[in-house]
C-alpha cells in the first residue's frame, strides 16, 4: 500500500539517525525537549545536521468550578524548529508543531504542583515526537 | 566645523556676499534637510530667507516642519516660519499662523491647533483637536506644552486646561499621567482610575494608580520595577478601603517576582504572592487564582545536566480548603545527569522532596483522607537507561530499564509514621516500525506502530500516595514505564503498551496527526483512578488527533473512552484566525473521581471570538459555560474603536461564580486614548475621505 | 570664513598678453589660434587653457573675443573658476563658461553646468543643478561676533 520502512538502509530515518546535533537547552522545559529529540534521533556521533528550535508554552485554566476553584489546567505548547545542513548552511527542513497536555488541580497542593511539572515534561515529549515524525517524512 | 550643502537649479552670486538659489532648492546640514523653492543666503548676516513651499526635516526624521515662508539662521536652528505646520512622528500635527524656532530645540507656535486626526478636504473639523494660545515643542525633552489649551471633540469645546504638558509621540519613557480608565461595577461602584508613571532614574520606575468610586471604595495600586545588571524585579501591590461585605475594612494584595543571573550559569528566580483576604483578587478582578504560590528557585541547565532547588509556600483561597491541613511549605531539589553507557544512554537523578502541614493533628478532620498534620520528607536516587538498534526491514528495537531507591520519613500519620525505604524497578522492550509513504501529489505520510512490553515487580513497602493522585493518560504517558506523575506511587505488574501514530503532511501546508493506543495488563489492581482511564486489566482507549492548516486553523483533541465508548476524559482545543476574524474555544470533560478529590464531573466550554466589524470597529466576545452546573461562570463583551487618532475601548464582563469567599460581579470599563501623545499604541487605519 | 566675491572682479580694459606653445594665424578670417599651455594674463587675472582662439576687433584695436577649450581655468585672488569651455568677451567683461563649471572661493566650492560671470561687477549666475557647500555661522556665534573681523581679500 505504498508504505516503506523509514529506517531501511538509505531511507529518510536512516539518513538522519545519529547525524543530528540538537541545540543546547536553556530551561527545564528545553532540557526535557532536547533530551527527547536526542534520544529519538540518536546521539549525534557525526553531526551533519543541526536542529535549532524555539519553544512557547502557555498555561490556561481549563475548568473553573462554580465556587471559583480551578479544577483543570491546560498547557498549550508550540515548537518552531529548523534543520540546517552544517556543510552548506542550507535549511533542510523546518516548521511549527503545536499540541497540548492537561492535568487536574483538585486535591492536595503537592499533587497539583507535581501534576503540573509532569504535564510540562509530557508536552515536551509530545512536541519532540511530532517533530521527529515530520523530520522522518521530510528527510532531506 | 560641519559644512552645509546646497543644491539648486540655479545659483546667483550677487555682489555683497549673497547667494540666491532658485528652483527646487535643497539644503543639508548636520542631518537636517530643508527643501524650498527659493533661498537667499546672506553670508555676512548668516541668514537664510526662504520662500516656500518649505519642508524642514530634523536629524531624527521624527519632526517635520512645513511652512510657506521662513527667515532662518544659516544653521537652521533659529528663525521664524509663517503658516507653519509641524508633523511629529507622522502622527501629531500642530498648525499655526506663525512658528518660531529657538536654539535648534524649541518650536513655539502661537494660536495653534494640535490633532492627529486626518482632516478631509470637505469638512475641516477633526474628530478631536487641542487649540491653544501657545504650543511649545521641546525637541530635546520630547515634551509639548500647551498654554490656555482647549480640548474639542468634533469642533465642540469639551475641556479647558490653562496649562497642559503632554509627551510627544516619540517619547517612550517619562514621568507623567497615563490614561484614565472609567469603570462601573456592581461591587466597586462607578469610578475612575488615573495612573501616574514616575521614572526614578534610568533603571527604576514606579506607577501609582489611585481609584475612587461613588461606592466609598478607595484603592491605590502601586507597581515598582527595577532593572539590575544581572536581573530585574517587579513588585505590584494595592491597598484598598471598602465596605463591600458590609463593614469597612482595609484590604490589599502584593505580587512580587524577579529573576537574576548568578555566577556559573545559575539562575535565581523568585515569586511572592500574598493577599489580605480570599475574595480581594476576584472582587477587584485582579487575577483568576485560587491558590497563591510564593517560591524561590535556583536552577542551572546545560546539555547534560539539570540542577534545581525550589522552596514554595502555597496559600489556598479555596473556600472548601482548611489551610492548616493542606501542605503549605514545599521543598524540592534535583540533580539530573545524562550519561551514555553500554551503547545506550540514560539519566541519573538525585532528588529530594519535603512538605509540611502547619497542623499537628493526626486525625483527618477535613476528610481528605490524609491526617491533617502529616508531614513527609523523601530522598531518592533513580536512574533510567535505554538502548535501541535498527533491525532488519527498518524495525527499531529497544530495551530500557528504570529503577529508584526512595527513603521516606513520614510524621504525624498514625499509619505511616516513621521512615520507609522503598525500592522499585521496571524493565521493558520496545519495537517500533516507522513507515513512510510519498503520495503522487507530494503528500507524505508516516505510520508508526509501537509495541512495548514492561515488567515491574511489586514494590516492597507501601508509601502514602499524595503526589501521584492526578494521573493523565496521553500520547506521552502511553509509552512511559511509570505513568504516575510523582514518586509516591509506582506502576507495577506485567503490561503491554500498544499504539500506532499516523501523520499526513499535505503539500498545501496543512498537516494532520492521530494516535490510538491502549494498555493491556496481566493482572488488575494497579492503583490507577477511573478518571485517568488507566485502570483495569485493559485500559480505556486513548485517541488523539491534531490538525494544523497553513491558513490559520489549529484543532487538537484527546479522548479516553472504554470499549462501550463511555468517555472518562476528553478535551478539545480549536483556534482559527484570519485577517478579519479570530475564534478560539476549548472543551473539557472529566468524570468525577474521589482519588482526584472531585465529587462532580467537569464539563466546561471556553469560547472567545473577535471580529472586525469595519476597519476601525472590532467586536470581541468570550465566555465560559459550565455544563455540569448548568450555568455560565464568566462572560465578557468588548468593543474597540481605533483609527489614526482615537482608541476607544468598551468592555463588559460578568463573573457568576459564588462561594463563601467569592461574590458574582458585573463590570463595565471604558478607556479613551488620544493617539499621538507618548509612545502610545500604534495608530489604526486612517479614515478614508469620501469624495 | 566669508565668501568674498571680489576675487574675480577685473578691469577688462587692461592689456591682454597671450603666451602658448604654438600660434597659427588664418589670414582670411583674421582668427589666431594658440595651442598648447595657453596662458593669458590681464591685470591680476590669469587664464590657462588647452587652446584658445582669438578674434580681433574689426577695427584692429585689439582682442574682441577669446574662445577657450580643453579645461580652461580663470584664477584671480582667492577665487578660481574652471570649465570645459569658456568665451570671454573682453569689451563687455563677460565670461560664459560651460561644461562642469567649478567656482572655488577659499574653502567654498560651487559646481554647475553653465556660468555667466560679469568681471566688471564681480557677479555671476550659475545654472544646471548647481551644488555648493558652505560653513554656516551658527546662530549662537552670530550673536557674539568673533573678536577679529575676517580680513576681506583685497582685489
Amino acid at each position: 500500500c505504498g508504505f516503506t520502512p523509514a529506517y531501511a538502509p538509505g531511507a529518510g530515518g536512516d539518513r538522519l539517525r545519529g547525524r543530528v546535533a540538537v541545540q543546547a537547552p536553556d530551561s527545564r522545559n528545553e532540557f526535557a525537549f532536547a533530551g527527547r529529540l536526542s534520544a529519538r534521533l540518536g546521539q549525534a556521533s557525526t553531526a551533519e545536521y543541526t536542529l535549532t528550535y524555539s519553544l512557547r508554552v502557555e498555561r490556561v485554566s481549563g475548568g473553573i468550578s462554580p465556587a471559583n476553584d480551578i479544577t483543570r489546567y491546560t498547557l498549550k505548547g508550540e515548537a518552531t524548529y529548523t534543520l540546517t545542513e552544517n556543510a552548506t548552511g542550507t535549511r533542510a527542513a523546518g516548521g511549527t508543531v503545536r499540541n497540548f497536555t492537561s492535568w487536574s488541580a483538585t486535591g492536595s497542593t503537592v499533587a497539583g504542583v507535581t501534576a503540573e511539572e509532569a504535564a510540562a515534561e509530557r508536552l515536551m515529549t509530545i512536541l519532540a515526537d511530532d517533530i521527529v515524525a515530520r523530520l522522518i517524512a521530510e528527510a532531506p | 566645523q560641519d559644512r552645509a550643502t546646497l543644491v539648486a537649479d540655479s545659483l546667483q552670486i550677487a555682489g555683497d556676499s549673497q547667494l540666491v538659489a532658485d528652483g527646487s532648492v535643497e539644503v543639508f546640514f548636520q542631518g537636517r534637510r530643508l527643501t524650498a523653492s527659493r533661498i537667499v543666503y546672506d553670508q555676512k548676516a548668516g541668514t537664510l530667507k526662504i520662500d516656500g513651499p518649505i519642508r524642514l526635516t530634523d536629524e531624527t526624521g521624527e519632526t517635520v516642519i512645513l511652512a510657506s515662508q521662513a527667515d532662518l539662521s544659516a544653521d537652521m536652528t533659529e528663525g521664524l516660519l509663517t503658516s507653519a505646520r509641524v508633523v511629529l512622528n507622522q502622527q501629531l500635527q500642530i498648525a499655526a499662523a506663525e512658528a518660531r524656532r529657538i536654539g535648534g530645540r524649541y518650536l513655539q507656535l502661537d494660536n495653534a491647533v494640535a490633532s492627529s486626526c486626518r482632516v478631509c478636504a470637505g469638512s475641516d473639523i477633526p474628530l478631536w483637536e487641542i487649540r491653544a494660545r501657545r504650543v511649545t515643542h521641546d525637541q530635546t525633552e520630547r515634551q509639548i506644552y500647551f498654554d490656555h489649551a482647549q480640548l474639542r471633540f468634533g469642533g465642540v469645546p469639551v475641556l479647558y486646561i490653562p496649562r497642559l504638558r503632554l509627551p510627544d509621540p516619540t517619547l517612550k519613557r517619562a514621568s507623567g499621567f497615563l490614561l484614565p480608565t472609567f469603570t462601573s461595577s456592581t461591587l466597586l461602584g462607578t469610578g475612575i482610575s488615573l495612573p501616574y508613571f514616575l521614572t526614578l532614574g534610568p533603571s527604576r520606575d514606579l506607577t501609582i494608580t489611585p481609584f475612587a468610586s461613588n461606592a466609598e471604595v478607595r484603592n491605590v495600586t502601586l507597581r515598582y520595577r527595577q532593572a539590575f545588571a544581572t536581573g530585574e524585579i517587579t513588585v505590584t501591590g494595592a491597598a484598598a478601603q471598602d465596605d463591600i461585605d458590609g463593614k469597612s475594612k482595609l484590604r490589599g494584595y502584593v505580587f512580587a517576582d524577579g529573576s537574576f543571573a548568578l555566577p556559573h550559569d545559575y539562575r535565581l528566580t523568585f515569586r511572592g504572592e500574598a493577599v489580605s483576604d480570599p475574595s480581594y483578587l476576584s472582587d477587584y478582578d485582579i487575577r483568576e487564582a485560587d491558590r497563591l504560590t510564593s517560591s524561590v528557585a535556583v536552577s542551572r541547565v546545560s546539555q547534560q545536566e539539570l540542577v534545581y532547588g525550589t522552596l514554595r509556600n502555597i496559600d489556598t483561597l479555596r473556600s472548601a480548603d482548611v489551610g492548616s491541613s493542606i501542605p503549605t511549605l514545599l521543598a524540592d531539589a534535583l540533580w539530573q545527569h545524562r550519561f551514555a553507557a553500554m551503547g545506550g544512554n540514560g539519566n541519573l537523578r538525585f532528588a529530594s522532596h519535603g512538605h509540611l502541614r502547619s497542623s499537628t493533628s493526626q486525625a483527618d478532620a477535613n476528610g481528605d483522607g490524609i491526617p491533617d498534620g502529616r508531614d513527609v520528607a523523601r530522598a531518592s536516587i533513580s536512574a533510567d537507561w535505554r538502548r535501541d538498534w535498527v533491525l532488519p526491514h527498518g524495525l527499531l528495537g529497544a530495551v530500557m530499564g528504570e529503577a529508584s531507591l526512595d527513603f521516606y520519613d513520614v510524621a504525624q500519620d498514625p499509619v505511616y509514621a516513621g521512615s520507609i525505604p522503598r525500592v522499585w524497578g521496571a524493565v521493558g522492550a520496545e519495537l517500533r516500525w516507522p513507515l513512510v509513504k510519498t503520495e503522487r501529489g507530494g503528500g507524505r505520510q508516516v505510520l508508526e506502530p509501537v509495541l512495548q512490553i514492561v515488567a515491574a515487580p511489586n514494590s516492597s513497602k507501601a508509601v502514602p500516595n499524595e503526589d501521584s493522585t492526578l494521573v493523565e493518560f496521553d500520547e506521552a504517558s502511553l509509552f512511559s514505564l511509570n505513568r504516575f506523575p510523582g514518586s509516591d506511587a509506582v506502576e507495577t505488574g506485567l503490561h503491554a503498551n500498544i499504539g500506532v501514530n499516523w501523520t499526513r503532511y499535505d503539500p498545501d501546508g496543512w498537516s494532520m496527526g492521530a494516535t490510538v493506543g491502549r494498555v493491556l495488563r496481566a493482572e488488575d489492581g494497579n492503583g490507577f483512578s477511573d478518571a485517568s482511564g488507566l485502570g483495569g486489566m485493559a485500559s480505556d482507549w486513548l485517541a488523539a488527533l491534531h490538525v494544523q492548516s497553513a491558513g490559520g486553523l489549529y484543532a487538537a483533541g484527546r479522548i479516553i473512552a472504554d470499549d462501550s465508548l463511555d468517555v472518562a476524559r476528553g478535551e478539545m482545543q480549536l483556534e482559527y484566525s484570519n485577517k478579519g476574524a479570530s475564534f478560539s474555544s476549548g472543551y473539557i470533560w472529566s468524570i468525577a473521581d474521589v482519588t482526584e478529590a472531585r465529587t462532580d464531573d467537569i464539563s466546561e466550554l471556553v469560547m472567545a471570538a473577535g471580529y472586525n466589524l469595519t476597519d476601525s470597529w472590532r467586536a470581541k466576545v468570550s465566555g465560559r459555560y459550565d455544563f455540569a452546573a448548568e450555568e455560565a461562570s464568566r462572560a465578557d463583551l468588548g468593543l474597540t474603536f481605533r483609527n489614526e487618532c482615537v482608541l476607544l475601548d468598551l468592555s463588559l464582563s460578568r463573573r457568576f461564580t459564588t462561594s463563601t469567599t467569592v461574590q458574582p460581579g458585573t463590570k463595565f470599563g471604558l478607556t479613551l486614548e488620544l493617539i499621538g501623545f507618548g509612545g502610545s499604541d500604534g495608530a489604526g487605519p486612517a479614515r478614508m475621505c469620501r469624495r | 570664513q566669508q565668501i568674498e566675491f571680489k576675487g574675480l572682479q577685473q578691469d577688462s580694459s587692461l592689456p591682454v598678453e597671450v603666451a602658448a606653445d604654438s600660434l597659427a594665424v588664418d589670414q582670411t578670417s583674421g582668427l589666431a589660434t594658440f595651442d598648447g599651455n595657453v596662458v593669458v594674463v590681464q591685470g591680476d587675472m590669469t587664464i590657462k587653457a588647452g587652446n584658445a582662439r582669438v578674434e580681433y576687433a574689426a577695427d584692429g584695436t585689439g582682442i574682441a573675443k577669446l574662445y577657450f577649450s580643453g579645461r580652461v581655468t580663470f584664477a584671480g585672488g582667492t577665487e578660481a573658476a574652471q570649465a570645459d569651455e569658456a568665451v570671454y568677451t573682453v569689451a563687455a567683461g563677460e565670461v560664459v563658461m560651460t561644461g562642469d563649471v567649478l567656482l572655488t572661493q577659499g574653502s567654498t566650492t560651487i559646481a554647475g553646468q553653465k556660468m555667466v560671470y560679469d568681471l566688471q561687477k564681480g557677479t555671476g549666475k550659475m545654472e544646471g543643478r548647481v551644488q555648493t557647500s558652505f560653513t554656516p555661522k551658527s546662530a549662537a556665534e552670530k550673536k557674539a561676533p568673533k573678536a577679529t573681523p575676517t580680513p576681506g581679500a583685497a582685489p
